[in-house]
């Protein structure tokens, strides 16, 4: 029977955007409360009739949030689909996914790229030259020169482990909200809202998918906005943060420890030394404001607009335990 | 998949038993206390004891309507079949039989369980391999003819390196995300044995001790507190964790094929990369060729084959470290951003469920240890 009953409540349901599941929603609990309220005229009972009273405020507050919501749904796709920031994409959903899968290439290019760089100077830190007859003989690791990159090479690696990851979850974040905020979590909002006993759960819900859809997307293209006008500017100072070609790795020679022409292991360890940093500098913006700010700012207004929304809905509820996973 | 033990018909004969006991002792013991002190109340003439008992009277039956409520939501809950809720999102899930919202809660964390622990592989795999590819030497004699130099025909002369130890940026990176997803493998268990000490039912015991301290002096907020904990933790905290598991497609990879086997494949809760991740899965490789015939075949391959031929022991497609990485950022979001939130969503129930009995708990401090 109470199968039946929760069949018969949410068969309409299978045939609808959240909008009508929203409005349908909130038809069913202007009814329900219609009829406490009747019950409690009818029986003389106050208690009840203030108790559904309460209860339609709640419902106004809440229709009022779900039309916010479509208008504000309707303005923000229209801000964040401006073709300069978001060409070929139909919203911003689509437009901060892209963004992302955009970044997460650029960042695995990086990635990609530092351990090429990695091993080839590894290799050459690595050699030496051995030289033994009858038991006389000599050791030369002449290349130990190259070694010096090798701390900085594991930083790079972490640092663009963080990137990758960061981008990642974000990733994985946008599509699970491009999938399920609008049709499970939205609904499934409004549905335990309308219920007294749930209204904080459904409000937590109904934060979540809205702070999903609207406000991850969001803070992704912002950043994104930001950096593209910084990148734009003409400023000289600016071209230290674009993309430089790779860098160019001279070999070494293992038994070799002195050149009269000044091209010995040393310099050549030097010179790929000075390459690395510049062109590591040069990937700086890359992996800072694209790859680590970004998710930054996305998640933080993410947290900022669940709290902001859960306390709109009538329940707040203390992020703090998400926004520290920034 | 087992069952939930909320659901099961033993833990029907542990709560007719021992808990139903209890909330009718509670309630007769309670009762017998409020009549007390009306009693008194009208002896002495005491108003304030009289309406203390009538206020306490219509407490005690708030309570009682709360722990019917409680029940007849278990009930549901265990009838109700979230795959036909999710149906009617439109949102499918991939499983042959119905499973109830105690179930669905119980089988997304064992399922985020397994994803984690898969990723936790996966990036072992990764690490354990590099670093036995970043300890192998090579010496090359000098005067090379193929693998085998003429420099070393009257001695030793050649150039000794290691030609693949250049996995310092590598396993930097994937350290992090092995610290990274073994605290992703560690919160999905935490929220495992969370929701089942749910479902053995000791929660159920504060109810009779709720019921019996909301209508104590001075023990209100207490006794709210103990039926908003019951209260959340056995609707909020499993409904959240079911809607989750509606979401398992994309959280945890959920695989499609064969859902509707008695028991499907672990290795299948993976995400799509290439090179395919599940060949990291299988750890035996180690120990295959750690021991000393592979030892003996490793040292001999490398000699005549190179470099390559040992990197083929344990990345036979290559190595998919970036991918990893990727595994190991999905399953925190699967077993711990997540299901964070739900129980962030659960602590922030009982502070409002707490308010609707006219009591104001602040539970701030709980949720920042979190």
């Amino acid at each position: 029977m109470k199968r039946l009953i929760l069949f018969l409540l949410l068969i309409p349901l299978a045939f609808a955007g959240w909008e009508e599941i929203a409005v349908i929603a909130v038809t069913i609990s202007a009814a329900l409360l219609g009829v406490v309220y009747a019950v409690g005229f009818g029986l003389g009972i106050n208690e009840l009739q203030l108790v559904a009273r309460e209860e339609f405020f709640q419902l106004i507050a809440l229709g009022v949030f779900v039309a916010v919501l479509m208008g504000a749904n309707g303005v923000l796709n229209e801000v964040s689909t401006i073709a300069e920031f978001s060409p070929g994409s139909a919203n911003m959903q689509e437009a901060s996914t892209s963004i992302v899968d955009e970044n997460v290439e650029k960042v695995f290019d990086l990635a990609a790229a530092v351990n090429d760089y990695d091993q080839t100077l590894s290799k050459e830190a690595s050699q030496s030259s051995q030289c033994n007859i009858v038991g006389m003989g000599y050791t030369v690791s002449g290349c130990g020169g190259y070694s010096i990159m090798a701390s900085t090479l594991s930083m790079s690696g972490g640092i663009l482990g963080f990137a990758i990851g960061e981008l990642s979850a974000m990733g994985r974040l946008l599509e699970l909200s491009n999938v399920y905020a609008l049709t499970l979590l939205l609904p499934f909002g409004i549905l335990l809202r309308t219920i007294k006993l749930t209204r904080g759960a459904g409000g937590f819900l109904l934060a979540l998918g809205i702070s999903m859809h609207m406000m991850l997307p969001v803070g992704i293209i912002f950043n994104e906005m930001l950096g593209e006008t910084f990148l734009a500017s003409t400023d000289s100072l600016v071209d230290e943060y674009r993309p430089q070609p790779t860098i160019n790795i001279e070999g070494c020679t293992p038994g070799s420890t002195y050149s009269l022409t000044g091209d010995s292991n040393e310099d050549n360890a030097v010179a790929v030394y000075e390459d690395l940093k510049e062109s590591l500098r040069h990937q700086l913006f890359v992996i800072l404001i694209k790859a680590t700010l970004g998710p930054v700012i996305a998640l933080l207004l993410m947290a900022t607009s669940i709290k902001a929304l859960t306390s709109i809905a009538g329940a707040e509820v203390d992020v703090t335990a998400i926004s520290r996973f920034v | 998949m087992t069952d939930a033990i909320i659901c099961a018909a033993e833990f029907g004969d542990f709560f007719n038993s021992t808990i139903i006991p209890l909330v009718a002792y509670a309630t007769v013991i309670t009762g017998i206390l409020i009549a007390l002190s009306f009693m008194v109340g009208r002896a002495i003439a005491n108003p304030k004891l009289t309406l203390w008992a009538k206020t306490e009277a219509v407490q005690i039956v708030i309570s009682l309507a709360s722990i019917f409520f409680i029940l007849t939501i278990i009930n549901v809950f265990c009838a109700i079949d979230m795959v036909e809720i999710g149906s009617f999102f439109g949102v499918t899930v991939p499983t042959g039989s119905s499973i109830s919202v105690y179930d669905a809660a119980q089988e997304y964390l064992r399922e985020s369980a397994l994803y984690s622990h898969n990723a936790m592989t996966t990036v072992r795999y990764h690490l354990e391999g590099l670093t036995i590819l970043s300890f192998l030497n090579y010496f090359q004699c000098d005067f090379p003819i193929g693998p085998i130099g003429l420099g070393c025909w009257y001695g030793y002369s050649g150039t000794n390196m290691q030609p693949v130890g250049g996995y310092g940026a590598a396993i930097a990176s994937l350290n992090i995300f092995f610290n990274s997803s073994n605290i992703a493998h560690f919160s999905a268990l935490n929220f495992m044995f969370i929701l089942l000490f749910v479902y053995k039912g000791f929660v159920f015991v504060f109810l009779p001790l709720g019921l019996f301290l909301r209508s104590m002096p001075y023990m209100r907020s207490f006794g709210s507190l103990f039926i908003a904990v019951a209260m959340s933790f056995l609707i909020i905290y499993p409904l959240m964790l079911g809607i989750l598991y509606l979401m398992g497609d994309v959280l945890v990879d959920r695989p499609t094929d064969c859902l509707a086997c008695p028991s499907p494949d672990p290795g299948g809760y993976i995400p799509e990369s290439d090179p395919d991740l599940r060949q990291f899965l299988n750890e035996d490789v180690f120990s295959e060729h750690g021991g000393a015939g592979g030892s003996i075949a490793q040292t001999l391959g490398g000699a005549f084959a190179g470099e390559a031929l040992s990197e083929y022991y344990y990345f036979e497609n290559g190595t998919n470290i970036t991918g990893s990485i990727q595994f190991a950022a999905y399953a925190f979001i699967a077993a711990v951003f997540m299901p964070t939130a739900a129980l962030i969503a659960t602590i922030a129930s009982i502070s409002y469920i707490a308010r609707l009995y006219g009591e104001e708990i602040d539970l701030s401090r709980i949720t920042q240890l979190m």
